[in-house]
């Protein structure tokens, strides 16, 4: 049949604070007493087959020892409850594990940042520092909320400190924070407060291309835009080289900072090939630039 | 949140929302199929459909409403029309048509809620009274198939016509409430 335990250890598993102190205790059952005169005081404390200085340990009764740590950094695990019966080797009445961590620390700096993946779909990405280790198994959610409705919370692939929410919502401002949860607390950030709209970092042009006109100093761009005028209007970065050459100009951002599609670079060498990119980012200078567009190529026409 | 940027940001959620319904509306009326996807499709207006709030109003009589009532119309017709998109949100169509639906949703929620933040920065009340129809159509009450896809055709007409005008209304409100006082920001430049 079954062997049936001569006690038991409480607390089971603890999880405890690093420093902070800890007791156990382990209680004989009655029926094992009745075996062979085993008691209390004959109880030696283990901690992975080491034994704990006698001084920790305390008879509470017949059947019950407690053993008390000041400091539990110097605990290990798993903590066992032996006995030594007279002229009887050693037996094993229990034990446990022992877990020793910290509680979450409030997670810092938080960021967030909505990258642009289609016309359409905006997915927003938020990054933060988890802060110390806790050596505990410890989770972090990405909360957010209008002031009347809640969202699902975001939970981050295990160990990432960042979360990203598929598809946010514009023109009402988001409450972001991030809750971090263990066996010994739960912290919370700073709540981030703002418009999802002013944090895009929208696509860069596409259909991009040049093409010579009349006049042999200038190379007109043409391009479309990847992000609907009803959602932000852009503004632009046009830069310029020569090929061979690795020094960018650039247009002055003055002449490109509103919506358009197209632009006239002027002040070019004649009969001369140039590379060119641009980017784009909300017009009142919001938010992030996109990045730049791949080179494209054009020939100024002869003088 | 100032009042005029509270305007502003609604006035932008608009143009938003009809932004993304452009898209949303043809993918859908494809999905119920002809003849509601076909351009010159102009059926009559049922006595089912007057359950959905009708944007047409007599021009002299918008004109004459104060800004409270037009909030009022504009915060009661988007809690109404809400809740007859959330039946059609969750049962029709492909997973990507049920997350266009879905985001639409949330979007005009945003909306419903800055309407209320416009109407409570500018002392209005909101509208008493259930902010919605206590069976909105689209769930089992049309009798047949065809007359649920009117339903749906109805409401996806009159959201476009509700969100045309509101930016209407809101572009002209934001016109009489003039932004905060713009601070000056002196920078001191080598004194």
């Amino acid at each position: 049949g079954l062997v049936q335990s001569c006690g038991h250890i409480i607390p089971e598993s603890p999880v405890l604070a690093l420093g902070s102190n800890f007791t156990a205790l382990c209680i004989l059952n009655e029926s094992c007493l009745d075996f062979g005169n085993i008691y209390a005081n004959q109880i030696i404390w283990k901690i992975k087959n080491r034994v704990v200085p006698k001084e920790h340990y305390h008879e509470i009764n017949r059947t019950v020892s407690s053993v008390t740590f000041n400091d539990t950094s110097s605990l290990g695990t798993p903590l066992t409850c032996n006995i030594l019966a007279d002229g009887q080797i050693e037996q094993n009445i229990y034990g446990i594990t022992v877990t020793v961590g910290l509680p979450p620390e409030k997670p810092k700096n938080l960021s967030c940042i909505v990258h642009q993946v289609l016309k359409l779909t905006y997915p927003m990405t938020c990054t933060w520092n988890p802060g110390r280790h806790t050596f505990l198994d410890t989770h972090f959610s990405l909360k957010s909320r209008w002031p009347q409705e809640t969202f699902p919370d975001c939970i981050p692939k295990t160990g990432n400190n960042s979360c990203t929410i598929p598809d946010v919502q514009f023109f009402v401002n988001l409450e972001v924070w991030v809750e971090a949860t263990n066996a010994l607390g739960k912290a919370e950030s700073d709540p981030l407060v703002f418009d999802p709209i002013e944090i895009v970092k929208p696509l860069p042009p596409h259909n991009f291309s040049v093409s010579s006109g009349i006049l042999p100093t200038v190379l007109k761009l043409s391009w479309e835009n990847r992000i609907s005028s009803a959602v932000m209007k852009l503004k632009f970065n046009i830069r310029y080289r020569i090929v061979g050459n690795t020094n960018w100009m650039q247009v002055p951002p003055e002449d490109t900072a509103s919506p358009r599609t197209s632009f006239s670079v002027q002040g070019l060498r004649p009969n001369t090939e140039y590379v060119f990119s641009i980017r784009c980012m909300k017009e009142d200078g919001v938010g992030y630039w996109s990045d730049w567009t791949e080179d494209k190529t054009g020939v100024t026409t002869e003088d | 949140l100032g009042t005029s940027q509270s305007i502003q940001k609604t006035y932008d959620l608009t143009r938003y929302l009809e932004h993304q319904l452009r898209t949303l509306a043809g993918t859908y009326l494809n999905y119920l199929g002809p003849p509601f996807n076909e351009p010159d499709f102009n059926p009559p207006r049922l006595a089912r459909a007057e359950r959905v709030p009708s944007a047409t109003v007599d021009l002299d009589l918008w004109r004459g409403l104060t800004d409270n009532a037009r909030l009022a119309a504009n915060y009661r017709a988007y809690s109404r029309l809400l809740c007859y998109l959330r039946a059609l949100d969750g049962q029709e169509g492909t997973a990507e048509l049920r997350h266009r639906l879905g985001h639409f949703c949330s979007s005009l929620q945003g909306l419903v809620l800055s309407i209320a933040g416009v109407m409570s920065s500018l002392g209005y009340p909101l509208p008493a009274g259930p902010a919605g129809p206590t069976t909105p159509p689209g769930t089992p009450v049309a009798p047949n198939d065809f007359l649920k896809k009117m339903d749906d055709f109805w409401l996806l007409k009159e959201l476009q016509t509700w969100l045309w005008r509101s930016a209407k209304d809101f572009n002209r409100l934001k016109k009489k409430v003039p932004p905060a006082v713009v601070t000056l920001r002196l920078e001191a430049r080598g004194f």
